[in-house]
């Protein structure tokens, strides 16, 4: 586990390689800011010990003065300057870290989307990133300067006297005993008090979401407490925080004092005898307060840094998983397609156990319209999801104009073969760029054309600001069917050789319905179609039609050749027409 | 309202904050005596006019002090920082059980994620207010107004006033810089929000961004929210952090000055070094609070917004009323009508319910089917007064439905919702549903009358199983039953099927159906579908259509006309019969 936290943190470390230059800069800079900020007490001393009580002519005391405001002036701007070059240093790393991780994740195969809840994923690229923010921000920007800080205040220190040195520091041994005492118990609480924020939170969600069915079954009472009791187990880890702290603190404040009055008692002889300058007390009691300044900041500072080193683990984690991680641009390119499509006994599993698809073939000819037909969970969608290679086949192969698919680069086979699925995904935008999503090349005219070609164009029509209409949270506006056809217009402005469609179930107008029928007549002409079909009126007007069950293909051919036969399909139509 | 919660609150607690208080003067005046008595010290050193002994002793005099202020900082801390966490849990325990009160239509208007907001940042806000804001405002009172006095009365006022100038401009500076400060953190926040929304969005579309190849544009998306968030930041660091080193600045002109001057005073005998050191290190004092200035402001105003924003919501009331009830019997026969009834949802214009009328005796089932939109989920809204119902439309046994007291309606009525929610936590809880009444027996018997208890005595802790996010996950068919039980455990005279069934396969439709046939047999019911299958066995059926009633009847009438039903059941025939047949052959 320690060898693993140490791992991370040197990785996090290399994010700052590109910027080495910068980094010395700002590190020149903490350097500056600290001399000036450790010079402040010795030149007081120097006015002190030679102006006042040394009472050396009145003139240099104005340049002392001088001094000591110039080697301020200089120590804010470059603390200035500092901060603004390591906060600029530590965004533009984490925007490569999250450019980095985005990235990966757009690479990931559909089973990994599978696997993982969506707000997992998302806690990666925002939350966790931005703890790592502020762990260098907020922690590893103070850390620079404060090293620097106590480094310096210790070589001032000796270099004035050595005993005296020694002695402040007779104090530390406490402080570290007091800090490890509160840090066990403070991690410990801390962890609690987290854990109860979040199952305060996941109560809250729960509740909000589900408050309907409360109210209607009227047990706002029960969960009324049950809230007050997960509220009163928060308050009271809560307090316990807040008494650990109390008792920290001032401790440290105390052991301080502690140290000053050992600095003095000590002194005290040797003032009197004059082997110790009164400057010098003077100058080590500044230093010693200075000294406590970062100690005493370093309970909240390792807080953050335990949870920053936490979310670094996890974006590691997600960065190195990479089964089957998809190359875009490796593989033969992929210009012209006839779209012939052939399956040779493809086996298909999710999981690796039960077999969705079982000893698959059959053959498409270029331009052919062929309708899948079978029940729920019979395997038709997962066919689909092959022919794009968002899954592996695990046996078998499938062809694409004779070539294996695996064999052609995966970006030039996608946008060869279109897919619509039953549930239109909608990206918050406008019509039009609904349409052509991020593709510069299609142009308004070529959306308009795709539009009307599917019909979309009369719903479109009556929208404010048609084209350039909102499309708000997931189309939520749009119906069903709507959104169904603004798919269409998607993969028609896309002009693929392929076109693979999911028939949506969902109850449509009867307006649209008809709409729906008529433009998918119109887009499968010219190109090779797959359409896993819902409606019979759909199934009939195929070319062909395979029906599948449970994962076999157990029928395949002409409605009426299908019909001749004496098997599920005729058994479908009869019921129908009988 | 929420000043009024807090008043209450300080009221309460009115004892601890005074001794807090008390005890954060007292350890601030003595933090102040400290320097004046270290300068004394260093002054009977510098002079050697008192014997080392009596330096000794005021040495431990100054450890006792030191010591006295450790306690009284521990005291403090516990009291005011302590009901500072006491507050923000008053104010969610509060703000929950008013939330548990507002009804349906305000939580269609807000998002979950704003409300928790509100209970988690808000409430935050007033936390933080009276922790930090309120000691530091009164520490920085203290401290300011007494090492000031202490400053012009007992070491020098000229040398005060010569001191204090340069604080003046970084006071000024720091209130110059607040709000451009707070429109750059403003536009951080939205940076980051945009950042989440775009991911979040990425990640649900991910098939269509596979599908169309869009990554690498996808990538150029992020990458500008990315970059631009990294502007905006820099831009708020810029501004942020001038504060420090202005303060800085004008503090070492200060200490300059004081050195020059203050040197002469001390050469002259108007002060002695002790005061001089003393003085620097009041001066140092003051630098605490006065960078603090700006953060202090910022947390009270942050409070205050977000305690009006919370009083949005405590003085957002229930538009439905308990206030009238007649005596009503506890529970029902029944017997439901609809008379003429149009409804329009509150602030919105088109109706969604034109006339809608219709009887159903006491222990007949009624379908209800029609596409998405038509109004069959806002009759059962109103049938369990979700929303302000209008008076003279819906009698149960011939009872006006607002003059029945709410929690008899709703008792009486088992609702079985269209998503199958179910809380996270065991089936036990999820059964009865948090109530303590249900036995033991009676929870198991509504399992089996919902034909669940099979799988749930399979499960490895049996009706202790916890489900949903911190447990097992139950497949569709398994929740639906679930669900079921948890409605029929009320053993209710009504029961509702909010289209409950269209997220399970046929298969376990039928046998839902069958079991629900049995639970049925002596209630009324109300089953709303998408499929014909799930209502054709219903005594009477209405077909919904953008609120209106288009064709009513029982399974075979609606068949005989050939209207929108017959279509629809042809339409669906394909999906279903695919199912048996391939199930059979």
């Amino acid at each position: 586990m320690r060898q693993k936290e140490q791992n991370t943190f040197f990785r996090v470390l290399k994010y700052f390689r590109p910027f080495i230059g910068l980094v010395c800069l700002a590190g020149f800079l903490a350097l500056v800011v600290n001399i000036t900020d450790l010079a402040g007490p010795y030149i007081i001393k120097i006015a002190i010990d030679d102006y006042i009580v040394g009472e050396k002519a009145g003139g240099g005391i104005k340049l002392i003065g001088l001094l000591y405001f110039l080697s301020i002036l200089v120590g804010a701007c470059s603390n200035y300057f500092q901060n603004y070059v390591l906060n600029s240093i530590v965004q533009q790393i984490m925007h490569n870290i999250r450019m980095e991780l985005f990235s990966h994740i757009q690479h990931l195969p559909l089973k990994f989307f599978d696997r993982n809840s969506s707000g997992r994923i998302l806690t990666r690229v925002t939350n966790d990133v931005e703890s790592l923010n502020e762990m260098y921000s907020g922690v590893l920007v103070i850390l620079f300067k404060d090293v620097f800080l106590l480094i310096g205040i210790v070589a001032t220190m000796l270099q004035l006297n050595r005993n005296l040195t020694f002695l402040s520091f007779s104090v530390v041994p406490i402080i570290v005993v007091v800090t490890f005492l509160y840090r066990t118990r403070a991690r410990r609480n801390f962890k609690r008090v987290r854990a109860l924020i979040g199952r305060i939170n996941g109560f809250l969600a729960e509740n909000i979401s589900g408050m309907k069915l409360v109210q209607i079954f009227h047990r706002e009472r029960e969960k009324y407490r049950e809230f007050k009791q997960l509220n009163e187990e928060y308050r009271r880890a809560s307090i316990f925080e807040v008494a650990l702290s109390a008792l920290f603190r001032p401790s440290a404040e105390l052991i301080n004092n502690l140290g000053i009055s050992i600095l003095i008692w000590y002194c005290t002889p040797r003032v009197f005898a004059s082997t110790v300058e009164i400057g010098v007390l003077y100058a080590f009691i500044s230093y010693i307060k200075k000294f406590f300044g970062p100690i005493n900041d370093l309970a909240d500072k390792y807080n953050v840094i335990l949870s920053g080193n936490v979310s670094a683990e996890r974006i590691f984690e997600l960065m190195d998983y990479d089964e089957g991680l998809e190359r875009m641009e490796s593989g033969r390119p992929l210009t012209e397609l006839k779209g012939k499509i052939e399956f040779r006994n493809v086996w298909f599993s999710y999981n690796g156990e039960d077999w969705v698809l079982k000893d698959i073939s059959f053959t498409v000819n270029p331009g052919e319209t062929v309708a899948f037909v079978g029940a729920t969970g019979s395997g038709k969608t997962t066919i689909i999801n092959l022919l794009s290679r968002f899954y592996q086949v695990q046996k078998g192969e499938i062809l694409l104009d004779g070539v294996n698919i695996n064999e052609y680069r995966l970006d030039d086979l996608r946008r060869r073969v279109a897919v619509v699925m039953q549930d239109v995904f909608l990206f918050a935008g406008t019509i039009e760029s609904n349409i052509r999503l991020n593709n510069e090349e299609i142009t308004p005219e070529e959306v308009q054309r795709a539009a009307e070609y599917v019909n979309a164009d009369h719903f479109i029509g009556k929208l404010p600001g048609q084209y350039e209409a909102e499309v708000k949270e997931r189309g939520c506006t749009l119906s069903a069917g709507e959104r169904q056809l603004l798919s269409f217009a998607r993969a028609i402005a896309f002009n693929p050789s392929i076109l693979v469609l999911d028939e949506a179930t969902a109850s449509i107008d009867t307006e649209t319905e008809l709409l729906i029928q008529d433009s998918l007549g119109k887009i499968a002409k010219d190109r090779t179609t797959l359409i896993i079909a819902h409606r019979l009126s759909t199934i009939k007007k195929a070319d062909r039609i395979i029906v599948i069950h449970k994962g076999r293909i157990r029928e395949m051919g002409k409605h009426e050749e299908l019909l001749a036969q004496d098997g599920i399909y005729r058994n479908l139509y009869e019921m129908q027409y009988a | 309202m929420v000043r009024k919660y807090i008043k209450e609150f300080l009221w309460t607690h009115k004892v601890k904050y005074i001794l807090g208080i008390t005890a954060l003067i007292c350890s601030g005046i003595l933090t102040l005596a400290m320097p004046k008595l270290l300068g004394y010290i260093i002054d009977c050193l510098e002079k050697r006019v008192v014997s080392q002994s009596r330096i000794a002793w005021l040495t431990g005099g100054m450890l006792l002090m030191a010591m006295a202020i450790f306690g009284l900082k521990y005291l403090w801390r516990n009291l005011l920082i302590g009901r500072a966490r006491d507050l923000e849990c008053y104010l969610r325990d509060k703000f929950f059980s008013h939330l548990q009160t507002l009804p349906l239509k305000f939580y269609q208007q807000k998002k979950t994620g704003d409300l928790m907001a509100y209970a988690i940042n808000d409430i935050g806000a007033i936390r933080r207010a009276f922790a930090f804001g309120l000691v530091s405002l009164i520490d920085g009172v203290i401290i300011n107004s007494s090492s000031l006095f202490v400053m012009a009365k007992t070491i020098n006022p000229r040398l005060t006033l010569i001191g204090l100038a340069p604080l003046l401009v970084a006071v000024v500076v720091i209130f110059k810089i607040k709000n451009p400060l707070r429109r750059s953190f403003l536009k951080v926040q939205a940076a980051y929000a945009n950042i989440s929304e775009k991911t979040q969005e990425n990640i649900s579309g991910i098939r269509v961004v596979k599908a169309y190849v869009q990554e690498e544009a996808e990538k150029k998306k992020l990458g500008l929210a990315s970059f631009q968030r990294m502007r905006v930041m820099l831009d708020y660091i810029k501004l942020s952090a001038i504060v420090g080193p202005t303060v800085e600045i004008c503090f070492g002109l200060s200490f300059s000055l004081v050195l020059v001057i203050g040197s002469t005073y001390v050469l002259d005998g108007l002060i002695t070094l002790g005061d001089f050191i003393a003085f620097n290190t009041y001066l140092g004092m003051l630098q605490r609070p006065v960078r603090h200035i700006a953060r202090i402001v910022e947390i009270w105003q942050r409070a205050m917004a977000s305690s009006s924003r919370l009083d949005e919501i405590f003085l957002t009331k229930s538009d439905i009323m308990d206030d009238h009830p007649v005596n009503a019997k506890e529970r029902f026969n029944g017997a439901l009508e609809v008379r003429n009834l149009s409804f329009t949802y509150p602030r919105t214009e088109s109706e969604v319910l034109k006339n809608i009328s219709f009887k159903l005796e006491a222990g007949q089932t009624l379908g209800l089917i029609g596409p998405t939109g038509s109004g069959k989920s806002t009759l059962i809204n109103l049938l369990l007064r979700l929303y302000p119902v209008p008076r003279g439309h819906i009698f149960i046994d011939g009872i006006e439905i607002n003059d029945l007291p709410l929690a008899t309606l709703r008792e009486n009525i088992g609702y079985v919702p269209q998503d199958n929610f179910l809380f996270s936590a065991s089936l036990n809880d999820n059964i009865r549903f948090f109530s303590e009444r249900f036995t033991l027996e009676e929870i198991e018997a509504a399992a089996r009358f919902a034909s669940v208890y099979e799988n749930i005595i399979e499960f490895p802790d049996g009706f202790e199983t916890v489900v949903g996010e911190r447990g097992i996950t139950l497949s569709g068919g398994q929740k639906q039953r679930v669900s079921i039980a948890r409605a029929v455990i009320k053993d209710p005279s009504i029961l509702v099927l909010d289209d409950s069934l269209s997220a399970v396969d046929t298969q376990t439709e039928a046998e839902i159906l069958a079991n629900i046939k049995a639970i049925l047999k002596d209630r009324t019911g109300i089953i709303i579908g998408h499929r014909v299958s799930s209502i054709k066995h219903a005594d009477w059926i209405i077909v919904l259509d953008e609120g209106r009633i288009i064709e009513e009847g029982n399974h075979e009438q609606l068949m005989a006309k050939r209207g929108y039903y017959y279509q629809l059941y042809q339409k669906q025939l394909v999906e279903s019969r695919l199912q048996e047949v391939g199930e059979n052959g």
